[in-house]
């Protein structure tokens, strides 16, 4: 056996071992869920195809949501573990679009924290097969939620703000507009009913359906509620606390404490999201871990921590951490708690080869 | 194979327009089999071979290297691929053709005037509505691009091919991704194009495929010809 091949048997067993449920969905999957889940973005990077019907399939692009679709449909909402092993397929700018990849999904386990353990375990187990030390990026979604909640601003302000974590630039020229807000002297509010009068005419002379899409309601709302933004605006302090602490990156215990100094300061309670995150530091031993306090993948249904390990180029070789909002995205009735990590095979094998 | 492919629009103004620009730099295209033909010669470059092609194709053949240098939209070159701009060289844009890539929304929507609206009012379409923001457009990878540098991500694209500005009223989608060069289209159908609203600006460009196979003389012949046009040599 050759090395390489050596090491692909050996993640094989380590896949086989994690005592789950070994998943194997099909390769052809209909393509509509992942728009609906992960919207265009995500969508541009399926390799996609028609059936006669005119419907939209997609090579499977990952393994997590035929899983957990799969397990919601089976109503069992019992504790589940499944791991996977196996081809999946992606536009990309480098590398062929077909490539492995390997994974572990905890669904409904009693206690998440041990399961992120669990899952944090398995992705350092992965590595070090192929020899490579584990250098961990962390972020906080509830830490970060948790900062915002507490943070001084017109609560409006707060879903525009959390929806644009996890993306440097759109969250940069949130700031420096809210930053800039014009202190002008506002101009008399028109009354709802009469704007609502006024938009409804302006639909209904161009044609549009007043209750498909936006209503004039929704328009009215949404206007007044922005004129009322833009007077209100978000304190110099609370900009200044949201910059100081996305700035935060690095070594995971001084990312730590400047974080508490920066609570302690802004008498903010940070406290359990913290707590949470060190909680899982004993089990990374020597690996090199930081955090990053604007690090978050662009997807709404991650909370609590999320993770990557990187390669010697900083390239992606593992990536997870906790979804908790995933199962109710995907038609679950109640919460459920998730988590899990998907391995980059060629990646891992390519920094071998390095 | 030391001749140059040069592919030219097939019909319309914009094939009367490229070749009148020729003629008027001295290089004459004429298609001797008549406006059925699809092959046509420059005259006095023996060693220019002249297609004419529909603009979409001199794009998408552009990139594959098919052709060696074409006249078409910039448009066209970035949503045929993503990496299409990679693939060509711009030698210089025609001055004709203008027209930009915009983002549109119905003139009701009194509340978005700018990209960072829109971004709000995707955020939270699904929950209020149970579905995605619709955005009608041909321009599917230009809008990908842009939406994804903006940080929007919650949207469908629902594929236009022709009237996209009657999309909102007919129901199809919420707002339309057009181009335009009045916006006057736009405005009669009772939408306005954001603020911040052009993604591209384009116009007709004469385009060298990089991906083509430029051995040293065949290169000579391109960047004299390409001076001779006052382009910007490969």
């Amino acid at each position: 056996m050759t090395n390489a091949a050596m090491r692909r048997a050996q993640l094989e067993a380590l896949v086989e071992a994690q005592g789950g449920c070994r998943a194997t969905p099909p390769l052809l999957l209909p393509a509509d869920p992942y728009f609906d889940l992960a919207g265009e973005e995500f969508g541009r990077r399926l390799l996609l195809t028609s059936d006669l019907t005119g419907a939209e399939h997609c090579l499977r692009p990952e393994f997590t949501l035929p899983i957990v679709r799969d397990y919601i449909a089976d109503g069992t909402r019992q504790p589940a573990a499944f791991t996977y092993l196996g081809p999946i397929f992606r536009q990309r700018e480098n590398g062929p679009a077909e490539f492995d990849q390997a994974g572990i999904e905890l669904l409904a386990q009693p206690d998440g924290e041990v399961a992120l353990d669990q899952v944090f375990t398995f992705a350092r187990a992965a590595l070090s097969i192929y020899g490579l030390p584990a250098r961990i990026r962390l972020g906080g979604v509830g830490l970060f939620e948790a900062l915002l909640v507490q943070a001084d601003m017109p609560a409006a302000w707060r879903p525009r703000i959390r929806h644009r974590f996890g993306h440097t630039e759109a969250m940069e020229r949130l700031l420096n507009r809210l930053e800039a807000a014009p202190s002008a002297p506002r101009q008399e509010q028109p009354a709802r009913d009469v704007l609502i009068e006024d938009v409804t005419a302006r639909m209904v002379s161009t044609g549009l359906s007043l209750s498909e899409g936006r209503t004039p309601e929704e328009i009215a709302d949404r206007y007044l509620e922005q004129q009322a933004l833009d007077a209100a605006h978000v304190p110099a302090q609370t900009l200044k606390l949201l910059r100081d602490y996305l700035a935060i990156s690095g070594d995971v215990l001084s990312a730590l404490r400047q974080i508490e100094a920066l609570a302690e300061n802004h008498k903010l309670m940070l406290g359990a999201p913290i707590r949470a995150i060190r909680r899982h530091l004993d089990k990374f031993g020597e690996a090199q871990v930081s955090f990053d306090a604007g690090f978050s993948p662009r997807l709404d249904y991650y909370t609590g921590i999320v993770f990557e390990m990187t390669g010697r180029k900083g390239e992606v070789l593992a990536s997870g951490g906790q979804y908790d909002r995933l199962l109710e995205r995907l038609g679950a009735t109640a919460p459920i708690a998730a988590s899990g990590c998907a391995l980059w095979v060629d990646r891992l094998e390519a920094e071998v080869s390095a | 194979m030391t001749g140059i492919t040069l592919a030219v629009p097939s019909k319309g103004r914009l094939e009367e327009l490229t070749r009148e620009w020729f003629a008027a730099r001295g290089l004459t295209i004429s298609r001797p089999g008549g406006a059925r033909s699809y092959l046509g010669v420059m005259e006095g470059e023996p060693d220019v071979t002249v297609r004419f092609f529909p603009a979409s194709e001199i794009a998408r053949e552009l990139i594959r290297g098919n052709i060696d240098i074409g006249v078409t939209g910039r448009d066209l070159i970035h949503e045929t691929s993503e990496t299409g701009p990679e693939a060509v060289h711009f030698a210089r844009a025609l001055e004709f053709g203008h027209a930009d890539v915009v983002i549109a929304v119905p003139e009701a929507w009194i509340d978005v005037t700018h990209l960072h609206d829109l971004a709000d009012v995707a955020s939270d379409f699904r929950s209020r509505h149970k579905r995605w923001l619709r955005i009608a457009t041909k321009y599917i990878t230009i809008t990908r691009q842009h939406f994804a540098r903006a940080g929007i991500a919650e949207y469908r694209i629902v594929e236009s091919l022709g009237a996209t500005e009657a999309a909102p009223a007919s129901g199809v989608a919420d707002i339309v991704v057009d181009i335009t060069s009045t916006g006057s289209t736009l405005a009669a159908n009772g939408l306005r194009v954001l603020e911040d609203g052009v993604m591209l600006k384009s116009e007709a460009n004469l385009i060298v495929s990089r991906t083509a196979d430029w051995p040293e003389d065949k290169k000579r012949k391109l960047n004299s010809l390409l001076t001779q046009l006052a382009a910007e040599p490969l």
